[in-house]
């Protein structure tokens, strides 16, 4: 029961940080309202009547904003952090505590993520609103089942960029790896729904982790269905699963030959 | 009991060279070129439960390398270590509870809220129930002077402010051994006065092991009873300071302005380093005359204007513990 509470007053810290540190949040909130303006205007052009591939406008510009809300809402800067840690030396006041770093870091973004998902969301049913209004047909009793795989996606995209965000104990520069995730998130999910994608890339996503961070909430906020949700929650719960493992996996490694720096 | 205790440690270090140049940064990228670095170079020594032992040398010697080793943070190339006979490496979990750290460059308070919420945090850390951490907390807001700086946030603290609630936070959980690294680095003479005090009463109060690494001479001569000097990752001494202090720390430098110009014929023990017409630096030699012997000279001459008193910069101690060492083996 002591090591849980360990972790609940890391959680309460760092929420406390995150309300403080309110500036952050500012700035994110101007980029979340330019990228959705662009793209409103964007599907609104390509959108002359009906539907493209089952989404209805409305239904698209919820898409986008659910996939944003939960981008936005797991930015507390794990990975460069790790990395700025690692360079200035800090690692070594993290390291030699007694609690599991892994764990660490996960209750002290999950402050962050708590806060910025509560702010981002306001935000996203604001806009959402404001520019196409309430999604046909949808029903609060299903939303809090949406939220669960919102809670998973952000879940899943912290721990493989914790995992990657890890290998900086290793290797001098690992932004590249940021880089290349960061793309492949957008592509397959975040920027479009997977049933935008050709045939063969979509049987190549659903085998991949990223549109289980984007699309599967997004869809099933703008068009929930209990066939969906069995078929997605499940394979987050895997992927989960994978990327926990993957991020214990590399700490163990990384913390056997780190690199501390900084004298 | 030895709380510590290093035999033939050693730490390499690999890192990657490149030469400049697109062509060089391709070649890099197919076969990359490592490079050694013998950061720690076969050292061995023991400090025992309670000591207060200065690890001192120039910038980059392998301190902090060394300190990183005795906490488990780095791994050692080759070498055995125990703390408080605990392997580092190993047991660092169980060894956290007992040993305190502070980095005087890094901070482990969080930079935005106030350090009560930091304590808070490390007490939960570190599994101090409730009441025991209010009361450390009162304990240590007393001995320290937090006061109100408790609830002031981090990043309006000044530097001295902050180093001593970095002390404090290291002392939560009342550690057998406090590592502290260059913990007076940057701050002005006065506060270097207190942190170093504090570090004294830790020790006498509680018998606390202090391994503290430092290149400011200061530092050692005032409250470590031994010292060990490192340079380029190997010991060259290990002497009670009393000894280093007889036999190296045994200058000072005092800098003196005077209003008008002034001719100095300086008594036996004093050498004149510098000097212009209205200002001198001179070494004085504390054996064979008192700072207080040379000062009153200083005023007898009239129309002193500034006047200073410096350590030897931790450099010219170690050249001269490298000239002393030939001159014997010649």
């Amino acid at each position: 029961m002591k090591a849980v509470g360990k972790y609940i007053t890391v959680l309460r810290i760092s929420l406390q940080n995150a309300f403080v540190y309110r500036s952050n949040v500012l700035g994110g909130f101007v980029f979340y309202i330019m990228f959705m303006f662009v793209f409103f205007n964007l599907w609104r052009a390509i959108y002359k009547s009906g539907e493209v591939a089952g989404y209805s406008l409305v239904q698209m510009v919820w898409y986008l904003c659910m996939t944003e809300l939960i981008m936005f809402g797991c930015r507390t800067g794990v990975f460069f952090q790790m990395n700025e840690d690692v360079k200035s030396g800090s690692i070594a006041y993290q390291l030699n505590r007694p609690y599991h770093y892994v764990l660490y870091q996960f209750f002290n973004a999950l402050g962050g993520m708590i806060f910025n998902l509560l702010l981002y969301g306001l935000m996203a049913i604001v806009i959402g609103m404001i520019m196409v209004g309430p999604i046909p047909g949808f029903s609060f009793s299903t939303l809090p089942y949406s939220l669960i795989s919102i809670v998973l996606g952000m879940c899943i995209n912290f721990f493989f960029l914790m995992a990657l965000g890890l290998t900086a104990f290793r290797l001098e520069d690992n932004t590249a790896f940021y880089l290349i995730y960061q793309k492949l998130v957008f592509m397959l999910g975040m920027f479009i729904p997977v049933e935008f994608l050709p045939g063969w890339l979509q049987t190549i996503t659903r085998y991949l982790p990223f549109s289980y961070m984007t699309w599967a909430p997004a869809r099933l906020i703008v068009a929930f269905s209990w066939e969906l949700f069995w078929a997605v929650v499940p394979v987050q719960l895997l992927w989960l699963t994978v990327s926990f493992v993957l991020t214990m996996g590399m700490y163990r490694y990384g913390v056997a030959g780190i690199q501390a720096h900084g004298g | 009991m030895n709380a510590i205790y290093v035999e033939n440690l050693s730490k390499v270090y690999r890192t990657r060279i490149k030469e400049e140049g697109l062509q060089a940064s391709f070649k890099a990228l197919v076969k990359p070129v490592y490079k050694e670095v013998q950061a720690v170079n076969d050292i061995s020594f023991t400090v025992e439960q309670g000591e207060i032992l200065a690890f001192i040398g120039p910038n980059g010697a392998g301190k902090s390398t060394t300190i990183k080793m005795l906490t488990g943070i780095l791994h050692p190339t080759s070498g055995r270590v125990s703390v408080l006979g605990l392997d580092p490496v190993r047991q660092r979990r169980e060894l956290s509870y007992r040993i305190g750290t502070v980095f005087g460059q890094k901070s482990q308070l969080w930079f935005h809220l106030p350090p009560i919420d930091s304590f808070v945090l490390l007490g939960a850390i570190y599994d101090v129930d409730k009441k025991t951490l209010n009361k450390r907390i009162a304990e240590l807001t007393e001995l320290f002077e937090l006061g109100e700086l408790l609830q002031t946030p981090v990043r309006k603290l000044s530097l001295g402010q902050r180093i001593r609630c970095e002390v404090a936070a290291s002392l939560l959980h009342e550690p057998d051994i406090l590592f502290l690294d260059e913990p007076t680095i940057g701050l002005d003479v006065v506060i270097k006065q207190s942190i170093r005090q504090l570090i004294l009463r830790m020790n006498r109060e509680r018998g606390t092991t202090i391994f503290l690494t430092s290149h400011d001479t200061g530092d050692v001569e005032r409250i470590c009873k031994r010292a060990i000097i490192i340079d380029q990752g190997r010991i060259i001494l290990d002497q009670p300071v009393k000894r280093l202090k007889y036999d190296y720390l045994n200058r000072k430098i005092i800098a003196v302005r005077f209003e008008f110009p002034q001719h100095l014929e300086v008594p036996e023990g004093v050498k004149l380093e510098k000097s212009t017409d209205i200002s001198a630096r001179l070494s004085v030699d504390t054996r064979i005359c008192s700072i207080d012997g040379v000062m009153r000279w200083l005023i007898a001459q009239g129309g002193v204007a500034d006047i200073t008193v410096e350590d030897p910069p931790m450099e010219e101690v170690i050249a001269s513990i490298f000239q002393q060492k030939e001159g014997k083996s010649q």
